[in-house]
């Protein structure tokens, strides 16, 4: 068995960052509890705001603070994005606190060794935007406890022996173990046995436990083994003992396996209101990043997501909220389905672009159920029929969603005399296009093959000025060279035509398509519908 | 484009080198010449004589003008462009044996041309009697607002002033359109006025194109410089015929502007009663519009 262990030393930090805009970007951010600083990150240590003094101070330090308050469901879901990217790698993965512990000793062989599997964990891992600190072990536990000490346990004879790894954890301090622990920062140098002053209202009984080893002059878990086991146990509970059994791999460990869920759905609540789409699509990237790793976790490819932007009621009585304004939901359906993160940011942005927002939107939470199995298909060297196909559908994809689905259209000729009608566009569906098969018999053209229709054609025919009974375009005379071709159809939908068609000649040599009207309501005149392309 | 000549090494002793042919052979002592440089490299080519191509090329079907063109035919992964005084005046009926032969399939697969902002709508009944499937062409308009000036002669009343920079919808997406380099043909209506850098960064993008691009501009971009190497001004030249006047290449310039015959819109009978009717040609007019 061979356990990896993912640790997150600063996981509410993170959590808490992600729901930031880009106006509080570059700015110190700490984590407030109860009027005391829990947590700060290295922007603010640096200015000497450190975990327990107080808000007063930590703003009188540093005026530009970003005060956030530690919410453990939201640590929660972040720390589950992790699980299902870890899910991609192997389906035995349980993650607990701000941890996670996946199995790989099956999956060895598939990803080319340890080394290759372990960047390629840190490369999957790396969009959701945490720092890591991984170790391997025999045991779930024992990797556990490495990977919260120290962070250059990556491989090493501890990884696939036991005998190693309970050599290693006879020096691990003694503040790895027990409960609550994980409010406990590990210090920066890593021999050092004492933590640091990491104050949580429910990491004080773990901080009582290691003032108590200490106070006995238990440093390292070699000290602790050495006591006798039967007193360990009555003054500090069964649970420490157990703890290190299973680290050394003494005892059996039962695990809670994580499992994926069918539909994916996650929450985000902004740290301010998000006024511009900017600033949503900002708030919306590791949504994102948590579908990618829940879709990738279950290998398969998204075909379509939806989008929803909590806003904040406009009046305070809940009766006069109408739940239709309360949320604006953005679904997003893809022609072909992907997994990429940049295909899948850049719809929703240009989407986002064109949807205005009737109000501030508070939370954004995203949805998806529509997944499709099978990875996508692979990028070749050489651009074949496929590759093709899979290219110019993203392309008008990408075309639809900045210009809007009637932009790109296809045209279909149409079974009609009318020439305006004889022609209908079609926006471009991207699934179809280039999937129409070879043309059928367009071969070579010959030359003298007469050509009756205009190629372009005016949607408003334009009326022509009259002299005498001769048309003028633009002041000069037109020459009627070929015609009448008389068209008369329509009765049926109202949009009766009855004309006469002529081709004629501009003043500059030119071929143009006009026609004269023989219905008493167009007044009888002169009309140009076409030129001869 | 790469740019590698095979450079002989400086020689050892001093004496300059002995080359293979075609290049003539000097003995030492006499001074450094070839013969004929512009065969070292397929990039190289003398004033007076007609480029060779530097990609495919695709025939344009019409034999006079293939011979006038570097590589006989529409040059691939460039630009060209075809300045026209009006639209209508033949310019389709021109691409149409090329537009046939890239989306016909002794060259592969079909493939796809797209339209960017075209003067007016195109008639699939017309398409198909030139020999062009309608199925494969995509028309590509700017978002409804954001309209540019474009050159054709329909404006819609709908279009509103816009903060952008007029036609920049049409200029991102041909650009996104080119880089994707999976299209088969491009034909774009751009502005006179459109800006030389816009051009350039055009030329940029078309590299990754394997497939003609046709630009389309007023006449009045004649005086303006442009990065496309090869550059036609056309005009009408009668019934069903069209003057075409080279006025960049990569060769000498060429003097007379060459006229040819389009696929004909009037039948025999018709051409013979114009004629008739008009003893003299039109002249072909070559308005300078200021």
């Amino acid at each position: 068995m061979l356990w990896i262990a993912l640790h997150l030393p600063a996981l509410s930090l993170e959590s808490f960052v992600a729901t930031l805009g880009p106006a509080q970007a570059g700015r110190p951010v700490v984590l407030v509890e109860a009027q005391r600083i829990v947590q700060a990150d290295a922007a603010a240590q640096a200015r000497g705001v450190q975990p327990g003094c107080k808000r007063a101070t930590a703003l009188a330090l540093a005026p530009e603070l970003v005060l956030g308050q530690a919410d453990a469901r939201r640590d929660a879901q972040a720390l589950v994005a992790v699980a299902h990217a870890a899910l991609a790698f192997t389906p035995a993965v349980t993650a607990s606190g701000h941890g996670v512990r996946l199995e790989v000793q099956s999956c060895l062989r598939y990803f080319g060794g340890l080394a290759a599997l372990l960047q390629r964990l840190k490369t999957a891992l790396q969009p959701l935007g945490h720092r890591l600190q991984l170790a391997t072990a025999p045991t779930a536990r024992g990797a556990a406890l490495l990977a919260r000490w120290r962070a250059d346990l990556e491989i090493g004879a501890h990884s696939t022996d036991v005998g190693p790894l309970r050599t290693l954890l006879e020096q691990a301090p003694v503040w790895l173990l027990g409960p609550g622990r994980e409010d406990i920062q590990p210090p920066g140098r890593p021999e050092a046995t004492a933590p640091p002053g990491g104050r949580s209202l429910s990491g004080a009984a773990h901080r009582a436990t290691w003032e108590a080893l200490q106070g006995m002059g238990l440093h390292t878990l070699a000290d602790l083994r050495a006591l006798p086991r039967s007193g360990l146990a009555r003054r500090f509970g069964p649970e420490l003992l157990l703890e290190l059994d299973r680290a050394r791999g003494e005892a059996p460990e039962p695990h809670a396996w994580v499992e994926l869920p069918p539909a994916f759905a996650s929450r985000i609540e902004l740290f301010t209101r998000a006024d511009t789409s900017a600033q949503v699509i900002a708030g919306a990237r590791i949504l994102l990043a948590r579908l990618v790793a829940w879709a990738q976790g279950r290998h398969g490819r998204i075909a379509r997501f939806t989008l929803v932007m909590h806003h904040e009621p406009r009046h305070r009585r809940d009766d006069a909220t109408d739940p239709a304004l309360l949320h604006t939901a953005l679904e997003i359906a893809l022609a072909e389905p992907a997994v990429d993160p940049a295909h899948l940011h850049l719809l929703l942005a240009e989407r986002l672009e064109r949807t205005p927002m009737p109000a501030p939107a508070l939370e954004l939470s995203l949805r998806c159920d529509a997944l499709v199995p099978g990875q996508a298909p692979n990028g070749e060297l050489f651009p074949t029929r496929a590759s093709e196909c899979v290219g110019l559908t993203r392309l008008v994809e990408r075309l639809q969603a900045r210009l809007g689905r009637g932009q790109v259209c296809g045209i279909e000729p149409v079974a009609e005399h009318r020439p305006e009608q004889a022609t209908r566009r079609v926006p471009a569906d991207a699934t179809a296009v280039g999937r129409s098969g070879t043309v059928g018999a367009a071969g070579v053209i010959e030359s003298n093959s007469q050509v009756t229709r205009p190629v372009w054609l005016w949607p408003e025919p334009q009326p022509l000025h009259e002299q005498g009974a001769h048309p003028l375009l633009e002041g000069r005379p037109l020459q009627l060279l070929a015609g009448p071709e008389r068209i008369e159809t329509g009765w049926w939908d109202g949009a009766l035509a009855a004309r006469d068609y002529f081709i004629a000649e501009a003043g500059d040599g030119a071929l143009v398509w006009i026609y004269r009207t023989r219905l008493p309501a167009d007044g009888g005149g002169w009309f140009l519908q076409g030129r001869f392309g | 484009m790469n740019l590698s000549l095979p450079l002989p090494s400086p020689p050892a002793d001093g004496c300059p080198p002995a080359l293979a042919t075609p290049v003539a052979a000097s003995s030492p002592g006499r001074p450094f010449f070839i013969a004929a440089p512009e065969t070292l490299h397929p990039a190289l080519w003398r004033a007076h004589q007609l480029g060779a191509a530097r990609e495919a090329v695709t025939p344009s079907g019409f034999g006079a003008l293939d011979v006038q063109l570097p590589g006989g035919g529409w040059p691939h992964r460039v630009l060209s462009e075809l300045l026209l005084p009006h639209p209508g005046l033949g310019e389709m009926r021109l691409l149409a044996p090329a537009l046939a032969a890239l989306a016909g399939g002794s060259a592969g697969p079909s493939r796809c041309v797209m339209l960017f902002d075209p003067p007016a709508a195109p008639c699939a009944w017309a398409l198909g009697q030139l020999g062009l499937d309608a199925r494969q062409w995509l028309v590509v308009h700017g978002r409804v607002g954001q309209g540019g000036p474009g050159f054709g002669m329909v404006r819609s009343r709908r279009r509103l002033p816009s903060r952008l920079a007029p036609g920049a919808d049409v200029l991102w997406a041909l650009e996104q359109a080119l880089r994707s380099g999976h299209l088969g043909a491009v034909l774009a209506w751009l502005p006179a006025a459109c800006q030389a850098d816009v051009l350039r960064r055009l030329q940029l993008a078309a590299q990754a194109h394997d497939g003609p691009v046709f630009v389309f501009r007023g006449l009045e971009a004649r005086s303006r410089p442009s990065v496309a190497p090869l550059r036609l001004a056309l005009a009408a030249a009668g019934i069903d015929a069209l003057a075409v006047r080279v006025l960049k290449r990569r060769g000498p310039a060429l003097a007379e502007p060459l006229t040819l015959a389009l696929s004909p819109v009037l039948g025999a009978r018709q051409r013979e009663r114009s004629r008739a009717s008009q003893p003299q040609p039109a002249p072909v007019a070559w308005v300078a519009t200021a």
